[in-house]
């Protein structure tokens, strides 16, 4: 038994430093072939799908468009400010992941109103600063109610509308959608569970090596 | 061993009054109603969120208000409120659908849990203030 002791050790260092962490992360959406011209050779070429351009204001009143986005990575959800149910929640775990990004200029936040009458400008103003927001690196944008609704669900897979029967008056998805500096998504996480936003933080460094 | 530990519990047991008991029953029912309730924005061990959702824990606002904490989880409250020295303005919504006696136990498990020492109110108090709430609404 005592021979098999250092057999049983390296097998296991083996079998340790076979799970990693480092992975590739997916890229979500429909995808479609192209056939370009490579060095005078005819070669198939994957087109991902892509957030579509979009034109936000946040809450000092800046114009957000997909140029404020680009070369970066970001988190995208869904909220309102009156809300009772899972927003809170959200937003506890979001101020997890500005604290632990907080001055790295390749990352940003941005959190959508989906309830752009009650949730002005002024009151986004307001709700940022009270979370500790310094409202460049993290957001909070609002616009036409329709244009956030089908930002929601074409660019990020969620769900967001009024619901007259749910608390508050909206149903929405609860998801943290991680963004790549090309404008594809890469994760959605579920923004009301620690595991998940530690899980979705792993993968915003690898996201951050794969641009190095 | 098995006999000694059963005859020490049933000691234990017999050491607490009924009220105590019933009190005791009360107050596990309402930390489940704070679960599903309130712990969503005031957070499980009562520190509120950021300085959006005020904390419940050591709160002056909660301690100079035990008598309206009915009301307040029943009616819901609008305008700026001064907790611990900070200013809160996020209004909070009324709980519906809560019995009379889940609202009572709920009080309870807030008052007994929160403060830095608890606030005991007595039955028939908690109940008058309880009934007023339900005749306001």
């Amino acid at each position: 038994m005592k021979k098999l002791i250092p057999i049983l050790f390296i097998s296991f260092v083996g079998l340790l430093s076979s799970c990693s962490d480092e992975h590739n992360l997916p890229i979500y959406g429909n995808r479609e072939t192209k056939e370009v011209m490579v060095d005078g050779k005819t070669v198939i070429d994957t087109i991902y799908a892509t957030v579509p351009d979009f034109t936000f204001v946040n809450q000092d009143s800046f114009v957000v468009t997909q140029e404020t986005v680009k070369g970066k990575i970001y988190i995208a959800d869904f909220f309102f400010a009156s809300c009772p149910t899972i927003c809170p929640i959200m937003k506890k775990q979001m101020i997890r992941v500005y604290e632990k990004y907080k001055g790295n200029s390749n990352v940003l936040l941005l959190s959508h109103t989906i309830d752009p009458e009650h949730d002005t400008i002024a009151l986004l103003k307001d709700y940022a600063t009270r979370l500790g927001s310094d409202g460049k690196q993290w957001m909070f944008l609002t616009g036409d109610r329709e244009a956030i609704y089908d930002m929601a669900a074409q660019g990020y897979y969620a769900t967001a509308m009024p619901d007259s029967t749910e608390p508050g008056g909206y149903v929405h998805s609860g998801g943290f959608i991680l963004v790549d500096t090309q404008r594809r998504v890469r994760g959605i996480y579920n923004g009301t569970s620690e595991d998940e936003v530690t899980h979705l933080m792993k993968d915003m460094d690898i996201l951050l090596k794969e641009n190095e | 061993m098995n006999k000694v530990l059963f005859l020490f519990l049933l000691v234990l047991l017999g050491s607490c009054s009924d009220s105590e008991l019933i009190g005791m029953k009360q107050i596990s029912h309402g930390a489940q109603i704070y679960k599903a309730q309130c712990a969503n924005c005031h957070q499980d061990d009562g520190s509120g969120l950021a300085q959006l959702i005020p904390p419940l824990k050591h709160s002056d606002y909660l301690k100079n208000h035990s008598n309206e904490l009915p009301c307040l989880i029943q009616n819901g409250l609008k305008g700026k409120i001064t907790v611990n020295g900070s200013d809160y303005q996020l209004a909070m919504p009324a709980v519906n659908g809560l019995t009379k006696d889940e609202l009572a136990d709920v009080c309870l498990y807030v008052l007994q849990k929160f403060p830095e020492t608890p606030i005991q109110l007595s039955e028939a108090e908690l109940h008058s203030q309880v009934d007023t709430c339900f005749k306001a609404k």
